[in-house]
């Protein structure tokens, strides 16, 4: 590759499957049916596709189930051979494309380390000396010596995870290791992809979790039937795959699962997410104006009145807040007839909430019983972005202060600590 | 940049060259399934000891006691005991092998690294089971005053990397096939019974050529048995048997034949018989192997890059 600042660059790149039609390919078939050619379907899984990768890009590959995104991250990892066209690569790629990559169930958490840490390209010396790392990272300290078969499936990816991020190449292929955890493990691949971003490494990630691509990748390519339809800012390419596959909004579906019960009395409808402008966005930034509307259709005369209450969570599930619709307001929406509805809006004129992925339940309740008639768990996901990137989970809008004393103290000559004090202004911040 | 947790992710470790990142990979895989074989199972690795006693055992009982089967020296025991060893490896070497790429299907799907790796891993898995069990022929024969040695001990290196070679030749063939023809297995198991028979593990090439005299001897014609000339050849061309024979005339006993009695001087015995003149055919066995060796590689990376798919 000519260009040093090229780490990928794939030219007119094509992959055909052959999928026989009957599935008896055994050798006396042949034998018997030498003469007459095995039927095949061909699957034509990519064509023609081209573009580069720059060392230190962070690119995203979206696209419906089958669209051939597995299929060219693996044709990038050597694992399949492509039919036409040609593959460069420039720098240590990482040899493996999900999490857990040769864990043995019959292996203890011990044994699957060195196993699974070999695959990664880990000496065995490096791998003796991170093992305590390991283990902790993953919180499976008293299990170190247990077969794999007998952990859970989050301690299994646990441990999968805090092996991986051991492992150090200039380029990265992951598919959809986003799939397979839960809240907080999701965030601690966020905080992975930062780590990577920083370091300046080469990613590329197939993933349905469109609000990562969104606010990780610098650059996203968009297949469809295994032709290259977009490529180009995330924000363009996201909307256009949206609008391809009828997504009205960012919606999360990749998220965790709505879940849903209650009398159905009174139903809500179509959650969304607004910006100050009235347009749809998930992706609120913090500090500024967010409006959460939803429609609510009454389907039974017997209901009185009704309360509403809404409750913001963080993705791991920690609830936020609780807001319950104030009592002067009921009378706007109770008392009415079947068939009867309306808009409940709630309005946060200044988000508090820091870099992270959050959700919203919604409850419909009656007003004297608290009867649930509709309640949403997941009803919405956001991922909240702080331009800033400051750390933690609100910005508390704190205001801070330096008062100089008035009389100098007396301290001893060498030590003048009350110099500086000015300009550490933000304490508690690392520098790394 | 926000760093909420990851002031607690590990810096990542160096990743090793490609050469020392292979050879790990190799080890550790054999590891593993060395500890796999073993897994679930009472006795263990013992099984591994067992087995090929019992079959000695089995063997013994039928060929000693009741076939009288010998070939007159007092080494036959602990020489059929070589050769049931020796028998054990290259079956079960080339049994797992065969298996190693269709059974790894999930890593082969989702990492990169070269697929001989797999074959490499299960094949050295065998071996290492193989070099234990013939430290124990070893320690039995010196207990029992079984054993002759001499110098010629060292020669048992080149025979064993021979007898390797051999099954990982024929490793890399069948599990490349056996990936889409699962008929393979069948057919190799048909076949494995034939090279039982064929490699001498039970009796040596003497054994047979003396019943050859005694058949040619007692009236017969070459005329009439030619298909025993036959096969006495073909027996003489196994390099499993060859390898057999060696490894007891090195470790053993230097009255076991060696390769050029086994191939030329027995030959030439049996040449009395057959008007056949074969000057080539002491490196037979070694051509045999190197032959084997090529074909199995050639096959092996035809077939390799489309594992993924047709796994």
């Amino acid at each position: 590759m000519a260009d040093r600042d090229l780490a990928i660059r794939v030219e007119h790149l094509s992959k055909r499957f052959r999928i026989p039609l009957d599935r008896s390919a055994t050798l006396k078939h042949r034998l018997t049916h030498w003469r007459s050619a095995t039927r095949y379907r061909i699957l034509q899984a990519l064509v023609d596709v081209s573009f580069d990768v720059r060392a230190g890009e962070f690119i995203g590959i979206i696209g419906h189930n089958g669209s051939g995104k597995s299929t060219l991250l693996k044709i990038l990892s050597r694992i399949y051979q492509p039919n036409a066209g040609v593959v460069a690569i420039q720098g240590k790629v990482s040899p493996f494309l999900e999490l857990g990559v040769g864990f043995n169930p019959e292996l203890t958490a011990r044994d699957n380390i060195f196993l699974s840490g070999a695959i990664l390209g880990l000496s065995r010396a490096e791998l003796h000396r991170r093992l305590e790392d390991i283990i902790g990272f993953a919180e499976l300290e008293q299990f170190v010596d247990h077969k794999l078969k007998n952990f859970s499936s989050g301690m299994q990816v646990r441990l999968a995870f805090s092996l991986a991020i051991q492992a150090h190449a200039d380029i990265l292929m992951m598919d959809e290791v986003l799939a397979v955890g839960d809240a907080p493990f999701q965030q601690k691949c966020f905080d992975v992809f930062n780590r990577y971003k920083r370091e300046g490494r080469t990613v590329v990630l197939v993933t349905h979790e469109l609000s990562a691509v969104t606010t990780y990748c610098d650059r996203a390519l968009l297949l469809d039937h295994g032709r290259l339809v977009a490529d180009g800012d995330t924000a363009d390419v996201t909307a256009q795959y949206r609008h391809a596959i009828g997504m009205a909004a960012d919606g999360g579906r990749a998220d965790a699962e709505m879940e849903r019960w209650g009398s159905r009395d009174v139903v809500v409808t179509g959650i969304r997410m607004l910006d100050e402008r009235g347009v749809e966005d998930t992706n609120p930034a913090t500090g500024g104006f967010v409006r959460i509307e939803f429609g609510y259709v009454i389907q039974n005369d017997v209901v009185a009145d009704f309360s509403c209450v809404l409750w913001l969570m963080r993705g791991d599930g920690v609830m936020i807040s609780e807001s319950n619709l104030p009592v002067s307001q009921y009378a706007q929406v109770g008392e009415s007839q079947r068939g009867a509805g309306g808009t409940i809006r709630f309005d946060i004129p200044q988000l508090t909430l820091l870099d992270g992925a959050y959700s919203i339940d919604v409850e419909l309740q009656g007003r004297r019983d608290r009867a649930v008639f509709d309640h949403l768990k997941n009803g919405l996901h956001f991922r909240v972005i702080d331009r800033r990137e400051r750390r933690g989970v609100i910005e508390p809008g704190g205001a801070w202060s330096v008062v100089p004393a008035e009389q100098p103290a007396d301290v001893p000559e060498p030590l003048a600590s009350t110099r500086r004090a000015g300009r550490d202004e933000r304490p508690g911040r690392r520098r790394s | 940049m926000s760093a909420t947790a990851d002031v607690r992710l590990p810096a990542a470790a160096p990743q090793l060259d490609t050469f020392r990142h292979y050879r790990q990979l190799t080890v550790e895989l054999a590891i593993s399934q060395f500890k796999l074989r073993y897994t679930q199972s009472v006795l263990g690795y013992l099984w591994s000891l067992l087995k090929p006693a019992m079959v000695f055992a089995i063997t013994y009982f039928i060929f000693v006691d009741l076939f009288r089967i010998n070939d007159g020296t007092k080494f036959y025991g602990i020489q059929l005991l070589l050769g049931i060893v020796i028998w054990t490896f290259f079956s079960e070497c080339t049994a797992s092998s065969m298996a190693s790429i269709a059974s790894n299907g999930g890593l082969i799907r989702k990492a990169y690294f070269p697929r001989s790796i797999l074959v490499i891993a299960a094949s050295l898995s065998s071996l290492f089971t193989f070099l234990i069990n013939l430290v124990i022929v070893f320690v039995i024969a010196v207990a029992l005053h079984q054993i002759d040695i001499g110098l010629r001990i060292f020669l048992v290196i080149p025979l064993l990397l021979e007898l390797y070679l051999l099954a990982f030749g024929i490793s890399l063939f069948l599990s490349a096939l056996f990936v889409q023809f699962h008929d393979v297995s069948h057919l190799w198991e048909v076949l494995m019974q034939l090279l039982f028979y064929g490699s001498g593990v039970m009796f040596s090439l003497t054994y047979v050529l003396q019943r050859l005299h005694l058949a040619l001897g007692v009236g017969q014609t070459k005329e009439q048995t030619p298909h025993l000339l036959w096969i006495v050849q073909l027996m003489a061309a196994n390099p499993i048997m060859q390898t057999i024979e060696d490894l007891r005339h090195a470790l053993l006993t230097p009255q076991a034949p060696w390769t050029e009695l086994v191939v030329s001087g027995h030959l030439a015995a049996v040449k009395q018989y057959a008007a056949v003149d074969v000057p080539w055919e002491v490196p037979i066995p070694f051509l045999a192997v190197a032959l084997v060796v090529t074909v199995g590689a050639l096959t092996f990376r035809a077939r390799a890059r489309n594992f993924a798919e047709n796994l």
